[in-house]
């Protein structure tokens, strides 16, 4: 569908744009010595009817594309469309001349505009290359705009990609058990549900604004994980305990977020939950020369399954591959497991906001 | 009107809280006792044989599934968790109660009827079949648990040499020592990984692991020799069945 004819505020626009055009006209063709009348009887229906005709040089302008090697042919084509559209034209308007003269005050209106062929023939052919003008104009902003469109769409997916596998992050175990511990102190310790509903909400809100970004400072995933052990500590109470050991200087260093909270929610989930003492967590994270390690380390049930070293599972297999895409191998991702701690170890560059890696 | 009694099974204190408050007001329901965790719910169930038991599926040395396996004959059961989708398939497919966390006091009291009812007509809740089901796929239980008057016998599955049915109960041979439990062989055929475990005879399965050499023994059936010279008959499809593995 023509882009003017399929929108009634362009046509308008269009058909404005005509009527100067229609008043030119009608000055070149009015005779000397007869009334205004006779030129209006002629002129604006000619104008009228030419607007539309040039409609047709949308479709020469689809055909031939302004750019590229066929450039010549196409202002060849363009040329011919011209000539061709406003020769028909000048044509129907003898037909018409004819038609009126008889009408006439004065005789020999056609034989007038006949003397006036030539000229409105000019015109007409610079008329139909102005419209194509336009057209090129119209046609080059609708592509912008589509362009503008697909990107935007291409963002909402990205962006949708990323709360998905957030979502699928965020484990539902983790989600309704919190959700029971909330239910169970609103009658015995309102002031303890309260504070876990704040814990979870920051813990929430953190993992999604953090998880939109591609990078984030090591201290604001470590807030994050604090959260995430504030929550845990009230669902495990004094089965589970955590001992801290960062080093200051590695805040500034630069991880994908959310990469250390899942490995701490392995270590709770597989070290700690099976225990029926609990354990403590170990967490370190050092500076090493140009390097960052972060080290994470958790009990095991000895009398039970090995920690799954696969099944630990997902969770790792997505910090390997994270890390594996922004630093090649120059990161390490190891896994052990000794008498009954288990070590997951991280070591990778330390770059900071504004460094190039 | 008796009061049920109850044995609670949750690892964690503030979810046993909860079952507690909302169960404080009903004086038709009285907890006998409450576990944090496998052992000692299994131990409970034994020692009070209680009329009904809330057991939290993830907990600590054995989980919900293996207290059931364990104890399921005698006790009527309502399952909680969290979240777990196979498990959750599983109930439905055996119209067994299950409550998700979190839940309210009014779908604990719909649960307890439900279970008040069964009890009333005698009728047991909960098939075996449900924990094999129950667990994501590719999760093979990796042990035996046996239960001997209130313990709890754990036997690694690489430790069984085979398994032999005696009338009502299974015999599972590991490590020279002998431990009966109550199922069909056919129950612990689909427990066992079948990688590994091979049916060779009506009343056999054996672990391949062990197997030393096979001998003809007479015209179409065979003798399994084990490693440490026990031998076993095997049927002609269990000969079948053992190539198949062994080829």
């Amino acid at each position: 569908m023509h882009p003017l004819l399929e929108n009634r505020q362009r046509l308008a626009f269009y058909l404005i744009a005509w009527l100067p055009i229609a008043a030119i006209l009608s000055v070149i063709l009015k005779r000397d010595a007869s009334p205004w009348l006779e030129t209006l009887l002629l002129a604006p229906p000619m104008s009228g009817l030419y607007a539309f005709m040039c409609l047709s040089a949308w479709y020469v302008c689809l055909i031939a594309p302004l750019r590229g090697p066929s450039i010549a042919r196409s202002l060849g084509t363009l040329g011919a469309a011209s000539g061709l559209s406003s020769a028909i034209w000048i044509l129907l308007g003898e037909l018409w001349a004819i038609a009126l003269d008889p009408w006439m005050t004065t005789p020999g209106l056609s034989d007038h505009y006949s003397t006036q062929a030539a000229t409105a023939f000019a015109i007409g052919m610079l008329l139909y290359l102005l419209a194509a003008a336009a057209h090129y104009i119209l046609i080059a902003v609708d592509q912008h705009r589509e362009a503008e469109k697909a990107t935007l769409e291409m963002q909402v997916l990205a962006r949708e990609a990323e709360l998905k596998a957030l979502r699928a992050q965020i484990d539902p175990h983790f989600l309704f058990n919190s959700l029971n511990s909330i239910s169970a102190l609103t009658v015995s310790d309102p002031q303890g549900a309260r504070r876990m509903c704040l814990l979870l909400a920051d813990f929430l809100r953190s993992s999604l604004v953090l998880g939109a970004k591609k990078e984030i400072p090591v201290s604001d995933e470590l807030h994050l994980v604090e959260r995430f052990l504030d929550i845990e500590k009230v669902r495990y109470g004094k089965r589970l305990s955590v001992v801290r050991n960062v080093d200051p200087n590695c805040n500034g260093c630069l991880v994908p977020p959310l990469l250390i909270q899942p490995l701490v929610e392995n270590a709770i989930r597989h070290g700690i939950a099976p225990l029926v003492e609990g354990g403590t967590i170990r967490m370190d994270v050092q500076r090493e020369g140009t390097a960052l390690e972060i080290i994470l380390e958790n009990p095991v049930d000895s009398t039970g399954e090995p920690m799954p070293k696969d099944g630990a599972g997902v969770g790792l297999e997505n910090v390997r591959s994270r890390l594996a895409k922004l630093f090649a191998n120059e990161a390490v991702v190891g896994v052990s497991q000794e008498n009954s701690r288990f070590q997951v170890r991280l070591r990778f560059p330390c770059v900071q906001f504004g460094e190039t890696r | 009107m008796t009061a049920i009694r109850i044995v609670v099974a949750d690892d964690e204190d503030l979810a046993r809280s909860l079952v507690r408050e909302y169960l404080k007001d009903s004086i038709d329901v009285q907890i006998v006792a409450e576990c944090a965790n496998g052992f000692q719910a299994v131990k409970a169930v034994t020692e009070l044989k209680p009329d009904l038991l809330l057991l939290d599926i993830q907990m600590p040395r054995l989980d919900g599934f293996e207290v059931l396996d364990l104890v399921g004959r005698e006790t009527n059961v309502i399952f909680i968790t969290a979240y777990d989708q196979y498990a959750i398939r599983a109930f439905d497919v055996h119209a067994v109660d299950y409550l998700l966390k979190p839940f309210s006091a009014e779908r604990l009291a719909e649960a307890l009827d439900r279970a008040r009812r069964k009890i009333a007509k005698g009728e047991s809740t909960t098939p075996t079949a449900l924990a094999t089901e129950g667990r994501a796929p590719g999760t093979k239980q990796d042990r035996i648990l046996i239960r001997d008057g209130s313990d709890v016998h754990v036997i690694p599955v690489a430790k069984i040499d085979y398994v032999e049915a005696q009338d009502d109960y299974v015999c599972y041979r590991a490590e020279g020592k002998r431990l009966l439990k109550q199922q069909t062989l056919a129950d612990a055929e689909a427990v066992l990984d079948a990688a590994r475990f091979v049916r060779i005879h009506r009343s056999y399965i054996l672990n391949v692991d062990r197997l030393a050499k096979l001998e003809l023994y007479a015209k179409d059936s065979h003798a399994a020799i084990l490693r440490d010279g026990t031998r076993l008959p095997v049927s002609r499809s269990g000969y079948s069945r053992l190539n198949a593995l062994i080829g």
